[in-house]
């Protein structure tokens, strides 16, 4: 077998050199892409993460607002535990309340979800509005008291009567 | 024509497999070398050669000499050369007319330590800027916590351009001449004396070395030599004489020994004449001089080679017995100027390319992998690690969760605090018939009191709570019945009475 000459080496080693540089590329290009999706993925857990990693204090302060919340399921489904756990409040409070009245959703929505309504009216004592009142942050499904209207007759001033509406968001 | 003294001759089998040293080294007549090789106490001269008169030109007598040095200016490459020429060394002396000798006292410290504080307390002595000059230093004895140290100077111009000229011979070394006179004088003058002045003489020139400890330790050249002794004119030669003594005389005060009648010199001599009479005139002005004659019987040789020869050829002889020496302690004044081919030079590790290039790999593989880990790996790890922390707990679901909590937050107004708020803010003798809050109107209060003045106090009081606004009183009527005033009042609660807060 004849012996390859300088030139025929050099040439085999430029070959080589040209060779690798193409896998290089065409590696490193791959990785590149690859690299550019993988930071964004990055970024999108660092935002959720600064998202979900608030201050203690403030998170405090809003566990004081809302102390238990359940993700909103479909309107049926959310509207019928929201009924049932306020019930189950009024209940507690000794309130006898007329039938709860489901007022139609608004059509605008909130970061996705729609409002269902629940309407209460009741006589009761003061006292039981009042524990109403402070139970009710303790319903997983309330997203707010939408309307509170009480009258008292001022010769029984402990007696009121009550519309109570409440929300809950439904997807 | 030719002047050239030669003797050549077979090299014994046995020199093929030792150590061989070829010195060359350049004086007033022309150039001179040597080859020698040494046998336990035993010098043997292979041969040595001068050049024609005059002629310095150091490629074309190492050609004449034989040696293969010189073919790399033909084209052959300096590892072809060093083939030819086995395992000899090859050294040059360099002529020690142009470099300036210093002494100095410097603290007792590491030798990084010295090198620098030789080159500030250089600045102050060199005769030019310190980037003109090439400095070599060597530490001597150390005494009361003080080492001596010799520094050793020339002009950096001159040495590269001697570096140009024997470049071609591909020395293993170039060593200052003067180092070659005293390792002569040590080895082969008697040169048993642990410090002493070794005057070493040429056509036209002297040599004056202080040898300490049997190295070079300074030196003075004088610009005078055997011609001057070989005037015939008495006056002149008297003359001379004078000149000579007072110019010894002086280089001795420059060396620091101008009081030390009994430091001994010698004077190499071939036990001519003229140095004779140099050594009784030297006498006779006081100092301890002795003429320091060749051991002849030191040297071997097959051919005619005696003590004339061996006086002749003293320089290039002790420069190749330093060429011989393991222990390379001359002044290295070229060291920064010349480097021979097929050496390489020493770098600090990071500046060899190819550990640069190792590290540069290693930190480019470690800098991927890290990135990789930080940027590819992170996110998913992070999730995985909130899902096994709590098999519940997905990063999309506590998104979610957090930001329905905080639109939650914002939807929910605190009735009982607000009745607690009016509850406060009005005395007994008020009473509140009716409530009513609806988001994205105004909360409205009805009641009656007895009084103008404490509905106007009720007020007051409301509006001082924190998230009431703009109280209003509207229609406030006396009851013809109960003669009461009956009131209705109007107040914005935080947010939730703005228009638009529920549609």
């Amino acid at each position: 077998m004849q012996k390859l000459s300088e030139r025929d080496i050099r040439a085999l080693k430029i070959g080589a050199v040209g060779a690798v540089a193409i896998i290089v590329f065409v590696i490193g290009s791959k990785w590149i892409d690859h690299w550019a999706a993988a930071r964004s993925s990055l970024e999108q857990v660092k935002a959720k993460l600064e998202l979900i990693d608030i201050d203690k204090a403030k998170q405090a302060g809003l566990l004081s607002i809302v102390p238990v919340i359940e993700m909103p399921q479909k309107a049926e489904t959310q509207t019928l535990l929201f009924r049932n756990k306020l019930n189950e409040q009024l209940k507690k409070a000794g309130i006898n309340n007329e039938p709860l009245q489901v007022i139609a959703g608004s059509k605008t929505t909130r970061a996705g979800y729609k409002l269902v309504r629940l309407k209460c009216s009741a006589k009761c004592r003061f006292t039981q509005l009042l524990d109403l009142l402070a139970g009710l942050n303790e319903n997983p499904y309330l997203v707010g008291i939408e309307e509170l209207r009480m009258r008292c007759d001022p010769q029984k001033p402990q007696e009121v009567e009550m519309d109570l509406t409440v929300s809950t968001f439904v997807k | 024509m030719s002047s050239i003294e030669h003797s050549t001759f077979k090299k014994p089998s046995a020199v093929h497999s030792m150590a061989c040293a070829i010195a060359m080294s350049q004086e007033e007549s022309g150039l001179k070398a040597v080859e020698v090789t040494k046998l336990a106490d035993t010098l043997e001269v292979l041969w040595a050669k001068s050049s024609r008169e005059n002629d310095t030109n150091w490629r074309l007598f190492a050609a004449e000499c034989g040696l293969s040095v010189g073919l790399a200016v033909l084209g052959t490459p300096y590892g072809e050369q060093q083939k030819t020429d086995g395992d000899k060394t090859t050294v040059i002396g360099f002529s020690s007319t142009g470099v300036a000798f210093y002494h100095i006292g410097l603290p007792a410290a590491k030798e990084s330590e010295i090198k620098a504080m030789v080159g500030m307390q250089a600045e102050t002595l060199l005769p030019l800027p310190v980037e003109q000059m090439e400095l070599a230093w060597r530490a001597g004895r150390v005494r009361n916590g003080q080492v001596a140290v010799t520094v050793a100077a020339a002009k950096k111009e001159n040495l590269q351009r001697f570096v140009e000229n024997v470049r071609g011979l591909n020395p293993a070394r170039i060593i200052l001449d003067c180092e070659g006179a005293v390792a002569a004088w040590k080895e082969l003058f008697y040169g048993d004396a642990k410090d002493a002045v070794v005057v070493n003489l040429t056509a036209r020139s002297t040599q004056v070395c202080l040898a300490e400890n049997g190295r070079l330790s300074n030196a003075i050249v004088l610009d005078m030599g055997l011609k001057d002794f070989e005037n015939k004119d008495e006056p002149k030669h008297a003359e001379a004489t004078e000149r000579f003594i007072f110019d010894v005389k002086s280089a001795l005060e420059a060396f620091g020994y101008a009081e030390a009648v009994n430091l001994p010199i010698y004077v190499l001599s071939d036990g001519s004449s003229t140095l004779k009479g140099i050594v009784a005139c030297l006498k006779s002005a006081g100092l301890n001089v002795k003429a320091a004659l060749p051991q002849i019987q030191k040297v071997r040789a097959q051919t005619d080679f005696g003590a004339e020869q061996l006086y002749e050829y003293r320089v290039p002889i002790g420069l190749a017995l330093m060429a011989l020496e393991t222990r390379a302690d001359g002044f290295a004044l070229f060291d920064s100027l010349y480097r021979p081919a097929g050496t390489k030079e020493k770098k600090a590790i990071l500046h060899s390319p190819k550990i640069a290039g190792v590290i540069a790999a290693i930190m480019l593989a470690a800098f991927i992998i890290v990135s990789y880990v930080i940027v590819v790996k992170l996110p998913g790890a992070i999730e995985e690690r909130l899902q096994t922390t709590d098999s519940s707990t997905d990063i999309d679901l506590l998104m979610q969760r957090q930001n329905l909590m905080r639109l939650v937050a914002m939807e929910r107004p605190n009735l009982l605090e607000l009745i607690k708020q009016i509850s406060e803010s009005g005395d007994r003798s008020i009473k509140l018939e009716s409530f009513h809050f609806k988001k994205g109107r105004l909360v409205s209060i009805t009641g009656q009191v007895e009084n103008p003045d404490q509905l106007y106090k009720f007020q007051e009081a409301l509006m001082s709570k924190s998230g009431v606004k703009d109280v209003k009183i509207l229609n406030p009527s006396r009851d013809s019945k109960t003669k009461k005033l009956k009131f209705t009042m109007t107040f914005r609660y935080k947010n939730f009475t703005n228009k638009g807060t529920r549609t």
